[in-house]
């Protein structure tokens, strides 16, 4: 039982709550695109409430009041091509009996074990019908702050977008015009299933005449437009190209036969629109471009119905707000707002895939040039295989003395600070073209550990050759291994200094403790000797070396000789042929380190709400074109479309009090 | 206002800066000026060490004399292995060393070893740390295989390192007067002090038919047998020198030594060499110009290339910093 406050039937002015019983409710799912809900009036009357999408409405309603009808679709297109989204109202009259005979099949439906969807869908099937129409609504629904910045940022930096919604072409064309994927430049090619030839072949009515007759006319759209595209290309500064499709045609586009044909040509546009997709074809959607383009595919989405395709792609990211949890708990990245979009990739995506190139070359170069230089003891030994390292050495290199530093540069390194990186999107082409781990930067590493090898064995071994300590004495194998292991541990965290982009305090800690930490090794392993130690052990090696001047001679020498070709070549790439980033980084050296004050922008002065609204209304877009994607703007001014009726609503106190708190959280556009 | 505040502090704490990726961090960018700059303050550290280091080296004398081809007499140079394994033919053999450079004491008597890998897996693995300290009392002597027992009965100190002791010994007589050679004190302290043990005595040692090398005296203890000392701690490289003593007395210019030394060790089996070594020592040891030289190559290589990045950057200036470079900014960039 539920009360609805009304307005009083005898008495003007007043109000008073009527009762109504509801018997049944017919959820909404995507697939019906409506639902319903029978109740009965206090006077027994029982009537059938229908609420959905425009098509589905039509389809099922009763005949006689097609004057309504007419004037209701004028109305709906004039919604949508104002951008606004659509839903339609109908009701039923329902006869006792009629009633409780379908309630029975409902009961059963509701009930049953198995197929409960399908056969949920089947009884609603029998109801709503001969509906009889009362009108239509809409509503603005408002895009999120940042969108189309984040869209333009993105775009630039190389990312392809395409939307795929469940609304309208004229809706989606809307939100594409409102978020810069499309504008009045671009060549449109629109491949619609609301033509009057299609129109007229459904109204005949035979199933496979329709889908014979659309699966043709999508073949010749498509070829159409494959043929044309071309053209477009020859010239660098002509029109970008955009393609828009809605979700009936896509189910024949996407066939094995048309689908080569939709991808080369959605391809070569620089932006899609998917309009009327159903989740499933959307999932469809992300495959065909992830398998049969083989990029590199993300979605986002908010709603339970953009899981299948945050699954299907590449990468999943959820968007975490008001129409649930379902996306966030099926994607693999969940952010609160579509703008955070474009600090993931460009600024943390960015970052981690510079830091993950360093990570794994550090490694594979510090390995090398410690193993290489036991390599090269091997052509000393008679090729018997006698190691040049204390096992321990060997052991803990990789755990305690090397390991750290590298840790922390996966963690900290970042080549320009966030706000540049948002400002120059183009620095992501970097990476979508693999151009910091590629073969030849492999092999660079590779030569140049090969270098530090020989550097390391030969100075150390050959300059023992000798005695070293002023009394005459001679080293023997453990003491020259141990400098030469002393020398690698050094060169190679300094090396890693070398290749940080910022360092912070703890890169210091972690490069100078792993150096202090391998003194403190050695001087404890060397200084104690016990019952367990194996054969061979190497007892007070350390204070042997430490106590000729030979050593200290040696380390500075070593390091600076093993890295004197490893700054070279930095100094003459960076000079000669620089990266990108590396530019940028120049040309912003000297800005002011800005991270200790992150709230600058939200120091602003507060605007009155006149003086916001003038704000955002002159910075509407200008053109002249039915399609401005107004309705979709930010938050912050009035309903224009109200406005442009000469309806001007007068802002409620609560809203402008809840405008203004948000102007001053909101960047500045 | 408070909130600000309060969010304003908890903005600069330690953690709020580490998790949100925005610690301090000082971002150094390798300008041109900086390269140039390094290179030069590398060659003016590097040029001097170098030249102190050479400076050092140069002021050793050394005298390097190589006898085991010319000890070996005439008749039995075609088959030297089995001379040398002849225990009935005496060793002795003399040698002349013409000194051409003053050499101030102490002096140090080195034996130099060529072709001689004492640094072969099996040959380094051979030996029994423990044992050495512990003497009989030890058993687990597996690692000395096959130079573990003899007779059944355990040889101390076992391993092939100790059963191919050097055996050839040196008398220095210099205008009929014998050089006194010291051979106390020429093995490292920590090896005298804690890897010998000073109540082993060697027992059962070069007893068996194979004969590697010399034998010990089973009266003094391991501790002070300072030859073994030095010719068990392994050398890194096929060609060693290992100290023999030294000679407390000056050497003039032109003094000729004459070298009465005993040729017992045999390397001829396999190709090696022997040389005899006399040299001075300075603080950096022995005669050795490799690090010299390469602090110096070091040092002028960065000077040289400092001279040549400031010629590349007078004629091929790239204007610094300059966004026209960057690819989306080029005229000529079409995508």
């Amino acid at each position: 039982m539920i009360y609805v406050r009304e307005s009083h039937v005898e008495k003007m002015g007043k109000t008073q709550d009527v009762s109504y019983e509801i018997l049944n409710v017919l959820e909404f799912n995507s697939t019906r695109k409506r639902q319903s809900v029978v109740c009965r009036y206090p006077d027994g009357r029982l009537v059938l409430y229908c609420k959905g999408a425009d098509t589905v409405i039509y389809e099922r309603l009763g005949t006689g009041n097609d004057d309504l009808n007419k004037v209701t679709r004028v109305h709906l297109e004039q919604f949508g091509s104002a951008g606004l989204r659509t839903l339609c109202l109908a009701y039923r009259d329902l006869a006792p009996d009629l009633y409780e005979s379908w309630n029975e099949k409902f009961i059963t439906a509701k009930s049953s074990l198995r197929d409960r969807e399908k056969r949920l869908d089947e009884v609603a099937e029998l109801i709503e019908k001969e509906l009889i129409l009362i009108g239509a609504t809409a509503i603005e629904d408002k895009l999120q702050e940042g969108v189309p910045n984040c869209i333009q940022t993105l775009s630039r930096a190389g990312i392809k977008i395409w939307v795929l919604t469940g609304d309208k072409i004229e809706t989606a064309i809307n939100i594409a015009y409102a978020c810069n994927l499309l504008n009045n430049e671009m060549k449109q090619f629109i491949i619609s299933s609301e033509t009057d030839a299609i129109r007229e072949v459904e109204e005949r009515g035979d199933q496979t005449e329709i889908a014979r007759f659309m699966k043709e006319e999508v073949k010749k759209q498509l070829k159409q437009f494959l043929d044309e595209a071309p053209q477009y290309f020859c010239s660098p500064s002509g029109p970008k190209l955009a393609l828009v499709i809605d979700g009936k045609c896509l189910m024949y586009a996407l066939e094995p036969s048309l689908r080569i044909m939709l991808l080369t040509l959605s391809l070569n546009c620089s932006s899609v629109v998917c309009c009327r997709v159903s989740p499933l074809q959307k999932a469809q959607v992300t495959s065909l471009v992830k398998k049969g383009a083989r990029k590199i595919t993300l979605s986002i989405g908010d709603g339970a119905n953009d899981v299948s395709m945050i699954q299907a792609a590449h990468i999943g990211i959820g968007i975490s707000g008001l129409e649930g949890m379902q996306a966030v708990m099926a994607s693999d990245f969940a952010i609160a707002q579509f703008r955070f979009l474009e600090d993931l990739l460009l600024v943390h995506g960015r970052w981690s895939y510079i830091r993950l190139c360093k990570v794994v070359m550090y490694f594979f170069y510090k390995n090398l040039a410690f193993t290489l230089t036991q390599f090269w003891f091997t052509f000393g030994t008679g090729f018997s295989g006698q190691r040049f390292y204390d096992d321990w050495f060997q052991s803990l290199y990789n755990v305690i003395f090397t390991a750290l530093p590298v840790v922390i540069v996966g963690l900290f390194d970042q080549d320009i600070s966030s706000s540049l990186s948002k400002k120059y999107p183009e620095l992501y082409k970097e990476g979508v073209r693999n151009m910091f781990f590629n073969r030849r930067i492999v092999a660079i590493w590779a030569c140049f550990a090969v270098y530090q090898s020989l550097v390391f064995f030969y100075f150390v071994s050959l300059s023992s050759s000798t005695s070293r300590d002023s009394d005459g004495k001679m080293f023997g194998l453990w003491d020259v291994s141990t400098m030469a292991f002393t020398c690698v541990v050094v060169t190679v965290n300094l090396r890693l200094l070398m290749m940080c982009n910022s360092i912070t305090r703890w890169h210091y800690i972690s490069v100078g403790g792993s150096i202090i930490v391998w003194f403190v090794f050695i001087f404890v392993y060397s200084g104690i000797m016990t019952r367990f130690d194996r054969n061979d052990n190497m007892f007070w090696v350390i204070y042997v070396l430490m106590s000729t001047s030979y050593f200290y001679v040696t380390l500075l020498l070593v390091p600076v000789a093993a890295l004197l070709g490893d700054f070279l070549y930095l100094g003459v790439q960076r000079w000669f042929f620089p990266y990108d980033y590396q530019i940028v980084q120049e040309s912003h050296k000297d800005d002011a380190d800005s991270i200790n004050t992150p709230d600058s922008e939200e120091t602003k002065e507060h605007l009155t709400p006149d003086e916001a609204r003038s704000n955002a209304i002159s910075q509407l877009p200008k053109e002249v074109s039915k399609h401005s994607g107004f309705a979709f703007d930010s938050p912050g001014y009035e309903s224009f479309f109200a406005t442009q009726f000469g309806k001007y609503v007068p802002p409620k106190a609560w809203d402008v009090a809840r405008r203004a708190s948000m102007k001053s959280k909101s960047k500045p556009k | 206002m408070d909130t600000d505040r309060e969010r304003h502090r908890a903005r600069e704490t330690a953690f709020y800066l580490f998790t949100q990726q925005s610690l301090p961090a000082c971002k150094p960018v390798l300008t041109p000026g900086w390269v140039i700059a390094i290179f030069l303050f590398m060659g003016v550290i590097f040029i001097p060490v170098g030249l102190v280091t050479l400076r050092a080296s140069h002021c050793v004398v050394e005298i390097v004399d190589r006898y085991d081809i010319d000890c070996v007499p005439e008749p039995s140079r075609m088959d030297k292995v089995s001379y040398i394994q002849d225990d009935s033919i005496p060793k002795n053999c003399s040698r002349f060393m013409k000194v051409h450079k003053y050499m101030k004491a102490p002096i140090y008597i080195y034996y130099q070893l060529d072709n001689y890998y004492q640094n072969h897996r099996r040959y380094v693995k051979s030996r029994s740390d423990k044992q050495l300290l512990d003497g009989q009392k030890y058993h687990d002597t597996s690692y000395c295989q096959p130079v573990e027992s003899n007779n059944n009965r355990p040889i101390v100190p076992c391993g092939l390192i100790a059963w191919s002791l050097f055996n050839d010994t040196f008398e220095f007589i210099r205008e009929g007067a014998e050089l006194k050679v010291n051979r106390k004190n020429i093995a490292w302290k920590s090896d005298r002090g804690h890897k010998f043990g000073k109540n082993v005595y060697p027992f059962n040692f070069q007893n068996g038919t194979l004969i590697g090398g010399g034998k010990l005296n089973p009266e003094i203890p391991l501790s002070d047998q300072e030859d073994l000392i030095v010719w068990m701690r392994t050398s890194a490289l096929p060609s060693f020198r290992k100290l023999y003593g030294r000679i407390e007395e000056d050497l003039d210019v032109d003094d000729v030594v004459v070298v009465n030394l005993m040729n017992n060790y045999n390397t001829y089996s396999f190709g090696g060499k022997k040389k005899l070594v006399l040299s001075t020592s300075s603080w950096l040891g022995g005669k050795n110009d490799f690090l010299g030289h390469a602090c110096v190559f070091v040092g002028c290589s960065s000077l040289t290339l400092a001279i040549i990045f400031v010629l590349l950057h007078v004629k091929y200036r790239r204007p610094y910093g300059d966004m026209s470079y960057l690819p989306w900014n080029r005229k000529s960039f079409s995508g």
